[in-house]
């Protein structure tokens, strides 16, 4: 594990931040880390990243506790609320970053990470005149410089147009060509459903759902039979292998956590007699997932 | 931590606030030239006849004046430059980008304090320097020695020094409008208290004690004045033997002890000590 988390708790007078989170991350994967606003999302990457104290827990990046000199040495980190010294150039802030981590004849390194962000050219103008999506380009070039193993994206997208998105996308995708590990903090939901290999989805400070994207997807299939000449016993046969069973508009409608039981229910169909005319199944997306997720969540709290 | 110097010192230089300091400060120069040569090539009849000792008392009152004022331009750009130090790093976030790397939070206070030192004594030296030769240039009478001008020189920079790790260990626990209600209270109660205790010099009784206490209690929270005054005592006091040029409301008549400086020495290390131990163990 390059990343691991023991029921991690950062609180502000025992309140908001995030509690008891358990998160393991292989290395070479692209972690999606989703939530509502507020729901802890970056107080936890500052965390990790040492910035904030833990408050209980523990907490290792590549086997080394969180906030030590070992721990931050192979780790990146573009924040959210990026702001950079403007009185500099964009070179020279690289240079500065690139001082701070004692990289010794940075110049060619400066030069690959402003040519991998589309800064180059831009490189001898002030930060100051930079836009606000052109300051988190050479903020994630930053993040790039010491090669780290681990990198912390929080809302890496959030000030850049479409095209931008794509290529800081293409950029994430070849960091994980590369055996990296990226930790992605997002609310664009299609962004992470795009590029992430693992997800968890924290609300009110606590990790609610976390696993293989895949398998979290593939919980929650909506199927749709049009059926005919069926009676009760049929539909409590099927109530045994899929939730959410319901007749609409001629439609039975139902979930299944496994899309293995898809088979199954219409053969079932089939031996009851009832005639099966239809079946489609969907596979919810991401956003699906996240609306059901943190929606029942809020109807907890 | 080098680092941090080094660009804490490029910042100061890069930023349009060093030429205008820089332009302003030939201003303030200019208009104490002016002012010195008026003063020393007056001729007045009552001045030309007044004896040579009164014209050093008042020559002696003109550098004291110059340095005084010096002093005060520095403590306040001090203030204005120095306030946001870290505090300012971290309401804008630009703190994120920084710590987050394998920089020890302590090396990062600490070189800001290095490189904000060197830059406000080379410009306090300069301005010193400045003032003692405009004074030479326009043929004071005051005697200033070589080693004089020197040993004083210590105690001038030493001045915003200690001024500036207090600005600094304060910019690392508080906000930067906090830190700055704090330095400019702090400098004036320093000053204020400084005072006081020079007009102790007047009274005989108890009164003289109680401003004297006041004095010594204002320096314990903030010793600019009383180096200042040691500076001043320093520069024209030890080889001329007219102590009384040291005195005036630019000076003083008492010195501070050997212990008083035993108390600056640990007055920096301390404040930085416990502003940088604050900073290592804060939330960002």
């Amino acid at each position: 594990m390059i990343l691991e988390t023991q029921n991690l708790t950062k609180q502000f007078n025992g309140k908001g931040g995030f509690k008891d989170v358990n998160i393991s991350i292989d290395s070479g994967m692209v972690f999606g880390f989703l939530g509502p606003n507020g729901a802890g999302k970056s107080t936890f990457v500052k965390t990790m990243v040492g910035l904030l104290y833990p408050t209980s827990g523990f907490a290792w990046i590549n086997g080394f506790p969180i906030g030590t000199i070992e721990s931050k040495r192979k780790i990146g980190f573009l924040p959210e609320n990026f702001k950079y010294y403007d009185w500099m150039t964009g070179k020279e802030l690289m240079k500065f970053h690139a001082e701070l981590y004692k990289i010794k004849n940075s110049d060619k390194k400066i030069e690959k990470f402003l040519d991998l962000v589309k800064l180059k050219g831009h490189e001898n103008k002030k930060v100051k005149n930079y836009s606000k999506g052109m300051q988190q380009r050479i903020g994630l070039a930053i993040a790039l410089l010491n090669d780290p193993e681990v990198i912390f994206l929080d809302e890496p997208t959030s000030a850049l147009d479409p095209v931008g998105r794509i290529d800081v996308r293409e950029i994430i995708k070849r960091l994980k060509d590369d055996g990296k590990t990226v930790f992605l903090n997002s609310h664009l939901l299609s962004e992470i459903e795009m590029i992430c290999d693992e997800v968890a989805i924290i609300n009110h400070g606590h990790v609610i759902a976390e696993g293989k994207l895949k398998n979290l997807l593939s919980k929650n299939t909506y199927v749709e039979m049009v059926i005919s000449d069926y009676n009760s016993e049929l539909i409590e046969k099927i109530s045994k292998l899929a939730y959410d069973v319901a007749f609409k508009d001629g439609k039975l409608t139902f979930k299944v956590k496994d899309k293995d039981s898809i088979p199954e229910i219409a053969k079932i169909v089939v031996d009851s007699g009832a005639k099966l005319y239809q079946l489609d199944s969907k596979t919810s997306s991401l956003e699906d997932l996240f609306i059901n997720i943190v929606g029942k969540d809020e109807d907890v709290c | 931590m080098l680092t941090i110097t080094k660009y804490t010192i490029k910042e100061m230089i890069k930023k349009r606030a060093f030429l205008l300091i820089a332009i302003l400060t030939v201003g303030y120069l200019f208009i104490y030239g002016y002012g010195l040569s008026l003063a020393f090539h007056n001729n007045n009849q009552v001045i030309n006849n007044t004896p040579n000792i009164a014209k050093i008392l008042l020559e002696s009152q003109l550098l004291s004046a110059g340095l005084y004022f010096s002093n005060f331009i520095i403590a306040f750009l001090i203030v204005l430059t120095s306030v946001g130090a870290v505090s300012g790093d971290v309401e804008s976030g630009a703190i994120y980008a920084l710590l987050y790397k394998p920089l020890k939070r302590h090396e990062y206070v600490l070189g800001k304090f290095i490189g904000l030192s060197i830059i406000i004594t080379v410009y306090s030296t300069l301005l010193f320097l400045s003032v003692i030769g405009l004074n030479i240039a326009f043929g004071t009478k005051v005697y200033l020695g070589l080693g004089n001008v020197f040993r004083a020189l210590f105690f001038f920079d030493l001045g915003p020094v200690v001024l500036l790790s207090l600005v600094v260990a304060s910019s690392s626990i508080m906000s930067t409008v906090n830190t700055g209600v704090l330095a400019v209270m702090t400098y004036g109660i320093a000053m204020i208290g400084g005072i006081l205790e020079q007009m102790g010099s007047f009274f005989t009784d108890a009164t003289s004690q109680g401003l004297s206490n006041v004095g010594i209690i204002t320096s314990l929270i903030l010793p600019t004045d009383v180096i200042f005054r040691k500076m001043n005592a320093e520069l024209l006091t030890q080889n001329t033997g007219l102590s009384f040029l040291a005195q005036g409301p630019f000076g003083g008549t008492s010195q501070p002890s050997p212990a008083m400086f035993v108390y600056i020495a640990f007055y920096i290390c301390f404040l930085l000590y416990y502003g940088t131990r604050k900073f290592e163990k804060r939330d960002l």
